[in-house]
């Protein structure tokens, strides 16, 4: 039941579009004012732009942020799919919530904490090297922290959390009426699950997928600390304009520019984000 | 009449909302409050504490990065939001130049106990006027684990570019001292640095990236020297070593026969200052020689106090090589000062090291 | 048999990447010497008596608490509100501004605080704690507004309407009917958003001066170099967020109507 318009609708409405408005528009809107006017004082041009898609050192930011953040994605899900199925199909019903608790346990670290967790645990004298050297299995530490691969292994570690928490929703969903029925028709495991189980959790996967594309590509923290600054990503990029030149009008243009990219990320996905009701 | 009492309703809430979000504080500082935009070592309480409680005030510290932030902060507030700048000292000029600073009353601080080569009037004193006072200084030069290297290729910078230490470098991530050492390493002088001496500049901090397992903020540098991730930092010095010298007494800086940088930061005050008397007096605080000693042993990093009077124990002095300082001093280039284009080169040329595959 | 061989060690190695640094996390917290690498020279509780004497790290604990309670109950008022509007009125360039109301959530945090940045920078509003307030509540009120908006269902809408049709005035169906409907999705909405602002950092990097919420603190405290009091306080937060969720678990889920 749908009622016509009328000043309650507006009324309930309204705080919510006022909010966007004020404080996510129009922000954005002098973001998008300030990137053309340069830090020099020189009058509105496209420098801040030109910049960056003149200079390789600015543009591999970008790439390296794409690599990186498609790694992860798609490590991310290999890891957590059949963690996920483990979780819903393995364990026993009356264990499921605790083995789901306990796997999003660490979740509640503080996000700053984990990443310096991680740059510990991979540190040359850390908990890795030693063991692995102690045990024989190395005759010398080899270098993990500090390198793109222990960004990678930061980032996987919180995203294997999140996407196992949206795949087993997805895989809780399915009815099991469905393996029944494709078993039925005389389907094996395997062509059950790549048939019927994949297709109908796909949706669950591109929601995870892109929700770890967002996060991971505009995160600072984690290639800050885990990656030694032997790359730079672009939210580091980002804030090196501000942190060391106060540059406002390039910070704007690069965050404009990697808006772009999580668009187009997000068109690609949009068929699987619609916010329907039930 | 339901209708109004509903949109009567929703903006009641809406405001009880509001109300409850504007209880959080819009301008954290108040005027009694001293507010200071500093580098890492001023926010140790064990600097602050005792002129908090001598005078009984507030000190609000803000911490920034590079000059160009720190003026950018400045900039985004409003006039007298801000009492006392900790500054590069030869970047002085370019607050001078914003019309930001208040000369200081030279006859009220301890001129003549200063180490007369880190005064640097060609930078803090500006048409005659004082605009800054050195109150540490140190070195950007070679920091190593003496266990792990050989102390005599300490010796010379050129051990940074040899494939003798390849692997086991990281490198100080700023960029105006790393372009200093890399200039004279090739026999250019720092004070005297163009744009055509960038791409001799850019090869050698090629060879340094090359050799070297990662580029390290202060923090991040400590802990690759402590943890052996890295054995020898570019860049490093005393401000590196000596905080933690006694857990890692292996760790060591050498001011190489080319020489090394002098860093040297200053503190300013703002003409727009509400409160100037007081900043007087916590500039002059931390010059006196209790001040200058607690700042000199900050825990983020240590540095060597520009006043000779500093209360150091004679361990401290140990540690920071005071009695070597005439020597060091001698050998030592200026920090390099570009003007912005110059300046903004050299970042670019940061930057491109960083990325370089 | 094999499956069920090959799912436990599976299972058994993501649960040990899982739990890998909070377990270094936590056992260096309790080191005795400087630096939080091997060996352990523990047990010890000299950092927790550090973190505890930071007042620094207290009034960050104390203004993240602050601001994650206040954002959060505004976010989810607001969106609760809009999503029973969308739900039950027939608007103009719904579908837009239904669009628009979600936009936030697929941009990086990033982005917004640079833009709230320049903005607030623009129009003269000082860096605080109020500033990161109305950020949080950009990143977070779209969620809210999601999540209630695909609960609200015409089962509600009926007993809406029958309230209604009984004399209720429209702010008595609201709070009396709809909301206690929707409880479950309205509290997951107000913990989602407690835990992102909680945990939020570049926002609260961005837009604080001296006071500032914990994650900053807690950066700054790692930028002056390596201790394990960070370790520490990294471990504590931990307790009190898993404490947390054990009470909000006990307290809030289990009274859900069946």
């Amino acid at each position: 039941m749908i009622l016509p318009q009328n000043r309650v609708a507006w009324a309930s409405v309204s705080p919510a579009l006022g909010w966007t408005l004020a404080f996510f528009v129009l922000p954005f809107a002098a973001m998008v004012a300030i990137s053309f006017y340069p830090q020099d004082g020189s009058g509105p041009s496209l420098v801040s732009y030109a910049q960056f898609f003149n200079s390789p050192s600015y543009y591999y930011a970008l790439f390296n942020s794409l690599e990186v953040t498609g790694l992860v994605t798609v490590i991310s899900i290999l890891l957590a799919y059949p963690f996920a199925w483990i979780l819903a199909d393995i364990v026993p019903e009356r264990w499921q919530r605790l083995a789901l608790t306990l796997a999003v346990l660490p979740f509640w670290t503080s996000y700053v904490v984990r990443s310096y967790s991680w740059l510990l645990v991979l540190s040359e004298k850390g908990l890795v090297n030693t063991t692995l050297v102690d045990l024989g299995i190395l005759s010398a530490p080899i270098q993990l922290a500090n390198t793109r691969g222990a960004t990678i292994i930061g980032f996987v570690h919180f995203f294997v959390m999140l996407l196992t928490l949206t795949i087993y929703a997805n895989l809780k969903q399915l009815s099991p009426n469905y393996r029944k029925a494709a078993a039925d028709l005389g389907a094996g495991p395997i062509r059950s699950f790549i048939h019927v189980v994949l297709p109908l959790t796909l949706p669950g996967i591109m929601v995870g997928a892109f929700l770890t594309f967002v996060l991971a590509i505009g995160d600072y923290i984690t290639p800050q600390i885990l990656g030694g600054n032997n790359e730079l990503l672009m939210p580091q990029l980002i804030m090196m304009q501000i942190g060391r030149r106060g540059d406002f009008s390039s910070a704007s243009a690069l965050s404009i520019i990697l808006m772009v990219v999580v668009t187009v990320a997000y068109l690609f996905c949009a068929r699987w984000l619609k916010i329907e009701r039930t | 009449m339901k209708t109004k009492s509903l949109v009567s309703k929703i903006s009641g809430v809406s405001f009880a909302a509001m109300l409850m979000l504007s209880a959080l504080p819009a301008n954290s500082s108040f005027a009694a409050d001293l507010n200071a935009l500093v580098w890492c070592d001023h926010s140790d309480p064990n600097l602050l504490k005792p002129f908090e409680d001598a005078n009984g005030i507030k000190v609000n510290v803000k911490e920034f990065e590079g000059t160009g932030a720190g003026l950018a902060l400045v900039d985004q507030s409003k006039p007298g939001d801000w009492d006392v700048m900790v500054i590069d000292s030869i970047d002085i000029h370019r607050g001078v130049e914003k019309k930001l600073f208040e000369p200081l009353p030279e006859d009220k601080l301890p001129m003549a106990d200063l180490f007369p080569e880190v005064k640097m009037d060609s930078s803090t004193v500006i048409d005659g006027k004082r605009y800054g006072i050195t109150e540490k200084f140190g070195y950007n030069t070679i920091g190593f684990n003496k266990t792990k290297v050989d102390p005599a290729d300490m010796n010379s910078l050129a051990a940074l570019t040899s494939d003798k230490y390849k692997g086991r470098i990281a490198i100080y991530d700023y960029y105006l001292p790393v372009i200093g050492m890399a200039a004279m390493s090739i026999g250019k002088k720092t004070s005297e640095l163009t744009e055509a001496d960038l791409p001799a500049i850019k090869e050698v901090l090629a060879k340094m990236k090359a050799n070297a397992k990662a580029v390290t903020d202060v923090a991040s540098s400590q802990t690759a020297l402590a943890t052996g991730e890295a054995d020898i930092l570019v860049g490093g010095g005393e401000w590196v070593t000596a905080g933690i010298a006694k857990d890692k007494p292996e760790l060591d800086f050498s001011i190489p026969k080319e020489g090394a940088v002098l860093w040297s930061q200053s503190l300013a005050m703002f003409k727009d200052s509400a409160n100037k008397e007081m900043a007087l007096k916590f500039i002059q605080y931390v010059m006196s020689p209790e001040g200058q000693a607690r700042l000199a042993t900050s825990s983020c990093y240590w540095g060597m106090p520009s006043n000779t009077k500093a209360a150091l124990n004679d361990d401290q002095k140990k540690i920071l090589r005071f009695a070597e300082q005439p020597d060091f001093l001698k050998r030592a280039q200026a920090y390099p000062a570009p003007n912005e284009a110059l300046d903004k080169k050299m970042q670019d040329l940061w930057t491109e090291m960083i990325q370089a595959k | 048999m094999m499956l069920r061989v090959s799912s436990i060690v599976y299972a058994a190695l993501i649960y040990g990447f899982i739990f890998l640094p909070v377990f270094v996390l936590v056992l260096f917290s309790f080191q005795a010497s400087l630096f939080p690498i091997p060996p352990f020279n523990g047990p010890s509780l000299r950092w927790y008596a550090a973190v505890l004497a930071d007042k620094r790290l207290i009034a960050g604990l104390g203004n993240s608490i602050l601001v994650a309670l206040s954002t959060s109950a505004l976010a989810t008022l607001i969106g609760f509100l809009s999503a029973w509007g969308f739900a039950r009125f027939h608007l103009p360039k719904s579908a837009l501004m239904r669009g628009l109301i979600t936009a936030p959530l697929t941009i990086s945090y990033l982005i917004i605080g640079m833009g709230l940045l320049v903005f607030f920078n623009r129009i003269g509003v000082p860096k605080s704690l109020l500033a990161v307030g109305i950020g949080h509540v950009v990143i977070n009120m779209p969620l809210c507004f999601a999540i209630i908006y695909s609960q609200m269902g015409d089962h509600q809408a009926n007993m809406e309407r029958a309230a209604r049709d009984l004399g209720a005035p429209e702010w008595k169906v609201l709070s009396l009917i709809t909301a206690p409907l929707l409880w479950p999705a309205i509290f997951a909405s107000f913990f989602l958003s407690m835990t992102f602002s909680w945990d939020e950092f570049v926002i609260s990097f961005l837009l604080t001066r001296f006071d500032t919420t914990l994650p900053v603190e807690i950066w700054n405290l790692l930028r002056a170099g390596l201790n394990p009091k960070t370790n520490a306080v990294g471990s504590l937060v931990f307790g009190v967020s898993v404490l947390m969720a054990i009470l909000f678990e006990i307290f809030a889920f289990r009274k859900r109507p069946a």
